[in-house]
């Protein structure tokens, strides 16, 4: 028995659909850093990351059995999970931020910690890359993939046409499978 | 199609950081199904994001780990996987009874914190509501205890002679006071009872010297009980109340002649 077992995607999916703890040990071990990195980048607030890292696999072994290998890879399902979760959770955080611009609360404090727990993002993963676009891209692809925003939304906000958006991130899009190569 | 064209559009990459609308994703899906090279691109794409995202992990606290794998370990921290485990449990009843009472007994708190929450709201607007009309009734309260004061100290200083102003035959009810302090040469009203007047008119204060009136300014009928400061004087042999025009007059209309006192008794 090997202590750090190596599985092929195809083995590793079979025994996390049958609920195997030990396969899950294993996701978690290696693709942790990954995700919790994604999380990151959205969120900006080491806190709230763990927390949402937390519930992403939680819901990873929820979930596994809706997992459909012939859309695409379990990194690319897991990355979605985890993408989604810190996007639900970052609205939320802006939500109670609002709320909180009502006198009767305790600004100083939360902003306290927020310094505390605020983490430089600009130099890690994918939003190192982003670096490489121009402005006008790397702002829609904030928005859009780090924020959440639809593509209409994103359209309302910056006074552009759906097409231009889509086109924009599209060329944006290609490019980045450049920088990752 | 030109699948090679599609392929360069970035579709395979909005497909797969979930940039693609339904619309997108299921054409996506249906040509997958019919162009081998473009799973082939899907997959070089993903084995390179993985590859990418694998290279510039961040570990995370060991804490988060411990989580993990306590809440998979016991599913009854978490209410849906009981669910799940359902099906391998031999009370499956038990279990489900326990949990709609749980479902429902959050509910109820859910209910409960909810109707406390307007309950405390309610109160507190009550609260804020009834503070301010205090706040008001106090304000005014001590206006008043201070005018009553002001008074009391008027009445008893020793330099102020108080006359009493009486009716003439035309108005034998009206009446009021004149504070004439001799010292400061200060002068006070005091209306107690001075009919009302129409808004176009008003009364007036004249103090009378060596037979010749000296206006000590206009006045109101309303102001009952208050004290109102006039114009000084320095000498007066006695004072009067006409009725004026509004904003008074230079010299006084004897004939509305309202009330008068002299400030010593007649020897």
């Amino acid at each position: 028995m090997s202590a750090i077992p190596t599985y092929t995607e195809q083995e590793l999916v079979s025994l996390l659909k049958n609920r195997d703890n030990k396969a899950f040990g294993y996701l978690y071990d290696h693709y942790s850093g990954a995700l919790y990195s994604i999380i990151l980048q959205i969120l900006n607030d080491s806190e709230l990351a763990n927390d949402v890292l937390q519930d992403v696999f939680i819901n990873i072994w929820r979930k596994i059995e809706s997992y459909d290998s012939t859309k695409g890879r379990l990194f690319t399902w897991m990355l979605n999970i985890a993408r989604n979760a810190s996007i639900d959770t970052l609205r939320s955080k802006t939500y109670q931020n609002d709320r909180k611009n009502q006198p009767m609360d305790n600004q100083g404090e939360d902003v306290l910690v927020a310094l505390v727990t605020q983490v430089n993002v600009d130099n890690i993963g994918f939003r190192k890359v982003l670096k490489e676009l121009k402005e006008d891209q790397r702002q829609l692809i904030d928005l859009a993939y780090f924020k959440g925003y639809t593509h209409e939304e994103i359209a309302d906000m910056e006074n552009l046409p759906l097409g231009t958006v889509k086109t924009r991130i599209r060329a944006a899009l290609t490019q980045l499978r450049g920088f990752l190569k | 199609m030109n699948i090679k064209d599609y392929i360069s559009s970035g579709i395979v990459q909005s497909y797969v950081l979930d940039q693609a609308d339904p619309a997108e994703r299921a054409e996506f899906e249906r040509l997958c199904a019919q162009y081998p090279e473009l799973i082939a691109e899907r997959k070089a794409f993903e084995d390179a994001l993985e590859k990418f995202a694998l290279q510039h992990a961040v570990v995370p606290p060991r804490q988060v780990k411990d989580g993990f794998l306590e809440a998979i370990q016991n599913p009854s921290i978490n209410q849906s996987k009981v669910i799940t485990m359902e099906q391998h449990s031999n009370t499956p009843v038990r279990k489900n009874s326990g949990l709609r009472f749980m479902a429902a007994a959050s509910v109820v708190l859910l209910i409960a914190c909810g109707w406390f929450a307007y309950r405390f709201y309610d109160q507190s607007n009550e609260l804020r509501a009834a503070n301010k009309d205090l706040q008001t009734r106090l304000d005014s309260s001590e206006g008043t205890l201070n005018k009553i004061i002001d008074e009391q100290n008027l009445i008893k200083d020793k330099n102020v002679t108080v006359v009493n102003m009486v009716g003439s035959k035309a108005t034998p009810e009206s009446s009021a006071n004149v504070f004439w302090d001799s010292a400061s040469s200060a002068v006070y009203i005091m209306v107690k009872n001075m009919p009302r007047l129409p808004s176009s008119e008003q009364y007036q204060l004249w103090a009378l010297i060596d037979g010749q009136p000296k206006s000590l300014g206009v006045f109101d009928s309303l102001q009952n009980n208050v004290i109102l400061k006039m114009e000084n004087t320095k000498k007066a042999d006695a004072f009067a109340i006409t009725i004026e025009q509004k904003g008074g007059t230079k010299s006084p209309t004897l004939e509305k002649m309202q009330s008068s006192g002299r400030t010593k008794a007649p020897l």
